[in-house]
Formats: C-alpha cells, sequence, structure tokens
C-alpha cells in the first residue's frame, strides 16, 4: 500500500499574502520523488474536526493581523495539541503569523491582541513596512544550513528565552537589532522567510521530509535530491546580498 | 496668502520652463516646489466644487481609468484638469492644477479627474477632499513597501466617509467592503467572457473581509476578480450591478454596457474593468450617459499601456510588463500567452526588486500564478534570464512541470545575450516579460538597425 504524509495547511485562503502554496509543492515534490503520497488537508474556521495530531506535518502561512483575533478563537481549543505536536513533528510558521503562536501582539493603534501562546514571544507592529534579502545558517533536524529568502517585516519579535532558528548573516531578522531570526521550538520551525522557503532551499525540505519518516518509522531515503539549480541561485543571491547597498546595521555591531 | 501666490507663480513659471527643455516631463517637480513654499499648497486653490472632483484610486487600472474618463469627457466637451501622465502623488496633482489655474489661484473646469495613490491618499485628500472615488481593486502589491493589503486598507479608511460617493468594482471583494461607509455606492462589472478563468482548488483564495470566512470564486474575470460569495455571511457580488460590460465579442472587438454597443480598443481582459468603470463614472457622476460616450472608445489611445510589440529581424517581440510583486498583472500577462496556442518562445526576466535601497529578490508572487495554461500552450523553449534572478524563475516553471532541458537559464541581463537566444528560436512568435529598463535596451538596439 502506497505510504502517504498527511499535511495540514493551515488556513489557505485566509494567509495567502507571497506565494506560500509554493511550500506545498515542494513538500509535495520531494515526497512523490521519494515515493510517497501526500494527502494535504486545509484547514479553515469552517473546519469542524480539526485535530493537529491527525497531521505528519503543519504549515500555516503569512496573514494580515486583521483575521488573527478570529483565527486565535478557533485555534485556541487546539492549543495543547499544537504544542504536543511539535514536540516531535515537523510545522512551519512564517511571516507575521508567528506572532499569532506568541504572547501578546501589541498593534501600532496599541491595542493589543492576545496569542496562542505556544511560544514565549512578544511582538509588535512596526509603523512601517520593511523589506529586504534574509540570510542566515541553522540547524534543523541535526543538520546544518543555510537559507536564503526574504522577509517583509510587518512585526517585530522580542523571543525572550526561546531558541532562535537561525544565525543571521543578512537581513533584519526579528526587529533588525539581534542576530538571530526565528524561533525554533520543539520541531516547530517559526520564521520571518517568506513565500516559498522550502522551494529555495531543498535542504530544508529534505530534512522536513527525513523527520516525517523517522516519526512514522519508515526508512530515512538515502538518494539526495539533484539541488544544483537552487545551489547556483543560492551562489548568485550571495553575490547580490554581499554588494548591495543597506542601510541596516552590520550583523558584528548588534 | 502671499506663500500661496509666490508657489503658484513658481510652479507656473517652473512648469514652463520644464516644457521648453522637455516636452512631457516636469509631471511632479513644480507642483513639490510648491509645497515646499506652502505646505497647503492644493487646499488654497479657489473654486474648486469637490463634488465635482473624482479620486480613481487602487492596485490596478489606476491611470487606464483615469485616461480613458478624461478622454470620454473631453471628447464630449467638458473641461478637466486631471493628471495623465501618472503623477499620482500631491506633487503631480498640485503640479495639474497650478498649471490650469489663473494667476491668483482660480480654477474653471467642469471636472477634476484625479489617479491618486493609494497609500498617499489620506495625505491627498486632506487637501482636496473629494466626494467621489473610484476604488479599481486592492491587490498584493509592492509588498516591500506596502506590506499586505489591509495595509492600504487602513489607509483607506482613514478618507472614505458618509458623505463620499464609492464607485466600486463590485467582483472585487476587499473594495466592496467600503460599501458600508459610503453615502452611495454604484457598482460596476463585467460579466464572464470567452477568457475568464478558474484556478484549482490548491490555490488559495482570500478571506471575506467582513467576517474572516474562506471566500469562493466561482470564476476569475482578471486574477483574485471574479463572481464570489461567502457561504458564512453572504457578502457576494451583486447579480444585478449598476454598469455592466457584457456581450464582450473578441472577434469583432465590441462589448456592450447598458445596451449601447461600444468599440473596444484593447481587449485585455484588464481593461474591460477599466472600461466599465470609466463608463460608471462619466454616466453617474458626470451625466455622460454610455451612449453619448460610445464615441470616444472609437479613437481611445492608452498612454503607457502594459503591451508592446517589436519586430526583430523576422520574429514578432510581444512585451508585456507587469508589476514586480504583484501577481495579478504576472497572471495577465501569463493568460495572454496561453490564449494563443501558436508556437512560441517565452522569455522571463522577473528581475531584482530596485524601487529602493535596499533592493531585494522577490520572485514568490510567482507561485500565486497558475502557469500550467502556458505550459500546455506549444512553448517551444523558454528562457530565463536577470542577474539573481534567473533560476528562481526557472525553477518555478519547473514546478509547473517544465523539464531543465526546456529552460535556458541566463544569471545576466545583457540584451546582446537575450537577443542571441531569440535568434535561436525557430519560432517568430517571441513573448517577453522583463521591467522597462530592459525593454527599453532592447527597443533601442532594435532602433539602432541591430535588425
Amino acid at each position: 500500500m502506497e505510504q502517504t504524509i498527511k499535511v495540514g495547511w493551515l488556513f489557505n485562503n485566509m494567509f495567502n499574502l507571497h506565494g506560500d502554496r509554493g511550500n506545498l509543492l515542494a513538500i509535495q515534490a520531494e515526497a512523490k520523488r521519494r515515493g510517497y503520497r501526500v494527502e494535504v488537508t486545509q484547514i479553515n474556521l469552517d473546519t469542524e474536526t480539526f485535530n493537529p495530531l491527525d497531521f505528519d506535518f503543519l504549515f500555516c502561512p503569512p496573514g494580515e493581523i486583521e483575521h488573527f483575533e478570529a483565527v486565535a478563537v478557533y485555534l485556541e481549543p487546539h492549543r495543547n495539541e499544537l504544542m504536543a505536536f511539535i514536540e516531535t513533528r515537523p510545522m512551519l510558521v512564517t511571516g507575521t503569523t508567528v506572532a499569532l503562536f506568541g504572547e501578546t501582539i501589541k498593534r501600532d493603534d496599541q491595542s493589543e491582541i492576545i496569542g496562542l501562546g505556544i511560544i514565549e514571544i512578544q511582538t509588535s507592529e512596526n509603523h512601517v513596512v520593511y523589506g529586504d534579502d534574509l540570510y542566515y545558517s541553522c540547524q534543523y533536524n541535526g543538520k546544518e544550513m543555510e537559507i536564503i529568502g526574504s522577509q517583509i517585516q510587518m512585526i517585530d519579535l522580542d523571543i525572550k528565552e526561546e531558541s532562535p532558528f537561525g544565525r543571521l548573516k543578512y537581513g533584519y531578522g526579528n526587529n533588525g537589532k539581534t542576530k538571530v531570526e526565528g524561533v525554533i521550538s520543539g520541531k516547530g520551525i517559526f520564521t520571518n522567510t517568506l513565500g516559498p522557503v522550502l522551494v529555495g532551499n531543498p535542504w530544508l525540505t529534505e530534512e522536513i521530509i527525513n523527520l516525517i519518516e523517522v516519526n512514522k518509522n519508515w526508512p530515512v531515503w538515502e538518494e539526495q535530491r539533484d539541488n544544483s539549480l537552487e545551489l547556483k541561485s543560492q551562489k548568485s543571491k550571495i553575490v547580490h546580498i554581499n554588494k548591495k547597498e543597506t542601510r541596516l546595521k552590520s550583523i558584528s555591531e548588534r | 496668502m502671499m506663500k500661496f501666490y509666490f508657489a503658484l507663480w513658481l510652479a507656473k513659471l517652473m512648469g514652463i520652463a520644464i516644457k521648453l527643455v522637455s516636452k512631457g516631463r516636469g509631471t511632479n517637480l513644480p507642483g513639490e516646489k510648491a509645497l515646499t513654499i506652502d505646505p497647503d499648497f492644493v487646499k488654497h486653490f479657489k473654486n474648486i466644487d469637490y463634488s465635482k472632483v473624482v479620486f480613481i484610486t487602487g492596485t490596478n487600472g489606476k491611470s487606464s481609468t483615469t485616461n480613458l474618463v478624461t478622454h470620454i469627457l473631453k471628447q464630449n466637451g467638458k473641461k478637466i484638469v486631471s493628471n495623465l501622465e501618472g503623477a499620482n502623488l500631491l506633487g503631480g496633482i498640485a503640479t495639474s492644477l497650478a498649471k490650469e489655474a489663473s494667476l491668483s489661484g482660480k480654477l474653471k473646469a467642469d471636472y477634476y479627474i484625479f489617479e491618486t495613490d493609494e497609500r498617499y491618499l489620506p495625505l491627498i485628500y486632506a487637501q482636496l477632499p473629494a466626494e467621489n472615488m473610484l476604488i479599481t481593486n486592492l491587490q498584493k502589491d509592492q509588498v516591500q513597501r506596502n506590506g499586505d493589503p489591509d495595509f492600504i486598507i487602513r489607509k483607506l479608511k482613514e478618507v472614505v466617509n458618509p458623505n463620499m460617493t464609492l464607485i466600486l468594482n463590485n467582483e472585487e471583494p476587499r473594495s466592496r467592503f467600503f460599501e458600508e461607509v459610503a453615502r452611495r455606492s454604484i457598482y460596476y462589472s463585467v460579466s464572464r467572457h470567452n477568457e475568464s478563468f478558474v484556478k484549482g482548488g490548491d490555490y488559495p483564495t482570500q478571506a471575506c473581509p467582513k467576517c474572516h470566512h474562506d471566500l469562493r470564486f466561482d470564476y476569475y474575470n482578471v486574477d483574485s476578480i471574479g463572481a464570489f460569495a461567502c457561504d458564512f455571511c453572504g457578502f457576494a457580488s451583486k447579480s444585478t450591478p449598476d454598469y455592466s460590460v457584457t456581450e464582450l465579442n473578441f472577434k469583432d472587438n465590441t462589448f456592450k454596457l447598458k445596451d449601447v454597443v461600444f468599440h473596444m480598443p484593447y481587449d485585455l481582459p484588464f481593461m474591460f474593468y477599466n472600461y466599465a468603470g470609466a463608463l460608471a463614472i462619466c454616466d453617474a457622476i458626470c451625466g455622460i450617459t454610455p451612449a453619448a460616450a460610445a464615441g470616444a472608445f472609437e479613437n481611445f489611445k492608452n498612454i503607457g499601456g502594459r503591451f508592446e510589440v517589436m519586430t526583430y529581424k523576422n520574429k514578432t517581440i510581444k512585451y508585456m510588463r507587469i508589476k514586480q510583486e504583484n501577481p495579478d498583472t504576472l497572471q495577465s500577462a501569463l493568460n495572454i500567452m496561453a490564449s494563443d496556442q501558436s508556437k512560441k518562445m517565452v522569455a522571463l526576466g522577473l528581475y531584482v526588486v530596485n524601487d529602493f535601497v535596499p533592493h531585494y529578490i522577490n520572485t514568490f508572487y510567482a507561485f500565486d500564478c497558475d502557469f500550467k495554461p502556458l505550459v500546455d500552450s506549444n512553448v517551444e523553449r523558454y528562457l530565463c534570464f536577470s542577474e539573481h534572478v534567473a533560476y528562481d524563475t526557472a525553477n518555478r516553471l519547473v514546478y509547473e512541470g517544465v523539464s531543465r532541458e526546456e529552460i535556458t537559464i541566463m544569471d545576466s541581463d545583457d540584451i546582446k545575450e537575450i537577443f542571441a537566444e531569440i535568434d535561436k528560436a525557430e519560432t517568430d512568435n517571441i513573448y517577453l516579460i522583463t521591467w522597462i529598463s530592459t525593454f527599453e535596451k532592447m527597443k533601442k538596439f532594435i532602433e539602432g538597425g541591430q535588425n
């Protein structure tokens, strides 16, 4: 019987800002290469029975803060399940939506939204948007790797005692003042890297699938993916980053 | 008031001087200088009846709609003040007013039709409180500056008030949201036509702006714009909008609105909403009926359109200008290419976003777009070019099932290399997407006798 990976795509219509569907395509393509079937379930406010533990991978794309309260109300009953989920299973949360999984979100108009409190971070909406490239090193599922992507920062993160996901080589990261990017909590990745981060960085996608294989007691696929296209892209982007004009404080000075 | 007069005279002088040096330039500068002298410059013009002022704002279609409204009204003998060159910030509007005003700042026009940048709308409205506003659509666009559509919606919320008449795109949910605030809402629409399309279930839609639940689109006329409904709260496009473009006939280049037959000057789907919106303004705000407006469609030339054709050797290069970070204009370009089933070469030059520092790489909006119809439309070869971005562009195609062997990847913007690849194509049917700067260089190369 075909082995199936179950993916939960959280609020795909509501949280749809930066071509985030590409991340699903990356997961599907890598799973297919290894001979697995991928079953994607879209979770929205009308989903009556949602149990995070029914899935092998959860993806929550970036969204407009305007919708956060409605989503927080929906997800609050599943808070403990989500916390249990990220202890062993991979979850990817990107962009503004990271704030939803944190504690309090302070809006630009000084109002506050109470987040899910799954990760201990405080967040505040910025008055202006900051967009730039983002380049950092990180470790996931025991593998060291470099991630390159872009960032449209509308919310600053203060990650307090949480572990950062990445160590910045270039970019704004959590708030432009520190050397770190995102948060990793258990197997949950909470990152500012937008759009199809898993397309541009297939080495991360591979590790997510490797982890799913371990969780499901499947043998870990040995045959490496051909990442030559993405490696060339990464190399070219690093050249761009190294020569670009920037007003960011250098990482070493933070 | 002396500051105003001094600013006005300076703006007029600058306008004349710039016109002498270079025609078509100087759409912003005189107004900007005037505003440094008198920060309330626009507020101080005399005789403006705000009920005759129309703002045209939104993500896509502002310039074309403004151009068309102005053209129709002028053809019908109306005196119009407008910012036709797309100078849509306060400085551009100030320039237009200064140019048309008397030396004492008095204006005498039938209507004031201004394209207004949605981000700067509150600043403009503070000095020029228009009582009418058309919102074309509110989409994902220029995310480095605007973040997300809600960022722009909040800007518009600062302006829309119960004294306003809004002209709203019936099939665009975010702009329809403002109907709740306005004194009066007029709805314009485009009915389903041969180039309407649907997207697969894994293409996200958007949240209902009224209740946060998911919206359903029955079809799209332009990406993100089409017949929609929220099954939770009932918010939906109206079945009987006030002004609807119907019976689009691509063979005869005609359409109908309120039983009047119109010549269709451009058969590009995104233009149809501009036709409907322009006709709504002309009839409902300016009293020019569709029948009276029809003649103006016979000789309408859009300024700065998004589609140009060049001849290179024995090949036809069809250039489509898209807006970076804007999936809707890319989807429109893809649909146009896909609708041509003859053999073609597709040259895709998405590029580094370089609007302001820091320049950065963003091709992720390409994943919002459906490339499948293009891939299925008889493409001989793909060329993905542009420094630092070409590999990502190629990867988007790979994710749509294109094999790597079918794609030439060029990590460069060198136009000679681009033309060398075009030379290699067997087909003479070339489609080109890139930024205006590369296109202009290519145009010059051809005009310079490289044919």
